[in-house]
């Protein structure tokens, strides 16, 4: 994305109000306590086991550590894990926009 | 969550995928647009994941790229239990049987009802619907058309003006209207009128048969008014007679009216007893004590238990008694004569016809007696004489 688009888009998000994860790719998490994690704009698994899994995003990746961790069910945009969550980590995502 | 509808209807499995790439796979399902669930990591290499069996074939592609390997550890849902029972042949053919049965079944004539009929008899209605192929245990689709049928067992129906032939299911109805017939005249035996009395004829019409007297001619008891052979001696045919005869018949009557005659006549004054009856014992519940009166009625009125028309040998009987007079009444001598000669015009109309005419009558004699009068009246009356005689068909000859 050119600096100017991402400005522009950037200015409309403002200007318009709208949500973040439509705009930029960005990945939304709905968490349900630590038992049910709803990720949608993710990139594919890149790495799964019971206590660590990690997910690509649009920029960097999502590491999800818990135990009994299981991929419920898993669309090419959407993925909803079930098990105990203990931590979730963004991994190389940096701060600019 | 995302979970496809009813898993159970299409059947699904239960894989086990081993392999160095495992997300690679998963990944690729993903994109391919393959919904899995439950996908649960078992070892550092393999996972387990579910999948609707109609997309098993589209996995092949998917592990050659991916050089993963699968097992099947389940396989559920519905397709799989209907192979596992399709194997078994007796329960198929069992399954078979039962529809086919319940079809033919089902398609069957089983009773077949007649309605309507009074003078038909229902097992001519019957009869009539076999011979057109409608009877119990028939297959329906070997019937005719509904209006067919009913068409020709009309026709084979003599005394049905119509016929209605309905099915409900395997039940059959006929409905019948029946013809009205006119009906018959009873059959009569050739017959000559006759006269009943001595009588002088006044009248005469026959209506079938020959006439044997005129107008004016006397007659006597047991006389051939009207014939009932026709022809001469050699060609002759016994019909029934048939017509009307009067003549005029005189009636002598001896008549006796008492002058005075004793009623008896209720006072009013009565009393009640009332009595259970078991059987033939009654016993009395109510009216105790003397009765008062000097001349007395008693009127008993009987009221059993009934028990569906059926009377029980239990009941209620009640008993008045009535206190009753004697008026005694007078007439005059004339009164008492008016009331002879009505009273006999009466007898006469009672029991020779009603109609029966008064000619004329004439008092022969009276005499007073011992309170009573005595009187000889002769009525002349025009009344109808004829009577039925059958004629006996060999009369000796």
């Amino acid at each position: 994305m050119s600096r100017i688009s991402r400005k522009l888009q950037k200015w409309t998000q403002e200007v318009l109000d709208l949500p973040q994860d439509l705009l930029f790719d960005l990945p939304r998490l709905t968490l349900v306590g630590n038992k049910e994690l709803h990720i949608e704009n993710h990139r594919g698994v890149r790495h799964f086991s019971g206590e660590r899994l990690v997910l690509s995003l649009s920029e960097g990746s999502l590491e999800i550590s818990g135990t009994g961790l299981a991929i419920q069910a898993i669309q090419s945009h959407e993925v909803t894990i079930i098990g105990t969550i203990h931590h979730i980590q963004y991994i190389g995502m940096g701060e600019k926009p | 969550m995302k979970i496809p509808t009813m898993i159970h209807l299409r059947g699904y499995l239960t894989l086990t995928v081993r392999g160095e790439h495992v997300e690679a796979f998963i990944n690729s399902l993903a994109k391919a647009g393959i919904p899995v669930w439950d996908v649960t990591p078992t070892g550092a290499h393999s996972a387990e994941l579910k999948l609707l069996l109609k997309d098993f074939r589209r996995l092949r592609p998917l592990l050659k790229r991916t050089g993963c390997r699968t097992r099947i550890k389940e396989r559920n849902g519905y397709p799989f239990r209907a192979r596992r029972l399709l194997k078994r042949k007796a329960f198929v053919i069992g399954v078979v049987m039962f529809f086919a049965i319940l079809l033919a079944l089902s398609s069957m004539v089983w009773n077949v009802e007649v309605e309507g009929n009074a003078t038909i008899a229902s097992e001519d209605v019957l009869d009539a619907a076999k011979q057109e192929g409608l009877y119990p245990f028939q297959w329906i689709f070997k019937l005719q058309s509904m209006d067919k049928l009913s068409g020709n067992i009309t026709a084979r129906l003599p005394g049905a003006s119509w016929v209605g032939v309905e099915r409900n299911g395997t039940r059959i109805r006929i409905q019948i209207v029946e013809a009205s017939m006119p009906e018959k005249p009873p059959l009569q035996n050739p017959r000559h009128l006759i006269s009943t009395r001595d009588a002088v004829i006044t009248y005469i019409y026959a209506e079938k048969g020959v006439p044997k007297v005129a107008i004016n001619s006397r007659v006597k008891k047991g006389d051939i008014l009207i014939s009932g052979v026709l022809g001469d001696e050699e060609n002759s045919e016994r019909i029934v007679a048939k017509g009307e005869v009067k003549g005029l018949v005189w009636h002598e009557y001896d008549i006796e009216i008492p002058l005075v005659t004793t009623h008896k006549v209720y006072t009013g004054e009565g009393k009640k007893r009332s009595y259970v009856v078991f059987g033939d014992r009654a016993v009395q519940l109510w009216g105790y004590g003397k009765i008062p009166f000097s001349q007395q009625e008693t009127l008993t009125f009987y009221d059993p238990l009934t028990w569906r028309s059926r009377s029980l040998p239990l009941g209620w009987m009640t008993e008045k008694i009535m206190e009753v007079t004697e008026v005694q009444r007078s007439i005059t001598e004339e009164e008492a004569k008016k009331e002879g000669i009505e009273g006999a015009r009466r007898d006469i109309l009672a029991k020779y016809g009603a109609n029966s005419k008064f000619i004329s009558q004439k008092i022969l004699h009276d005499k007073r007696e011992n309170g009573k009068v005595y009187m000889k009246v002769l009525f002349e009356v025009e009344e109808t004489i004829a009577k039925e005689l059958p004629i006996v068909y060999d009369q000796g000859e």
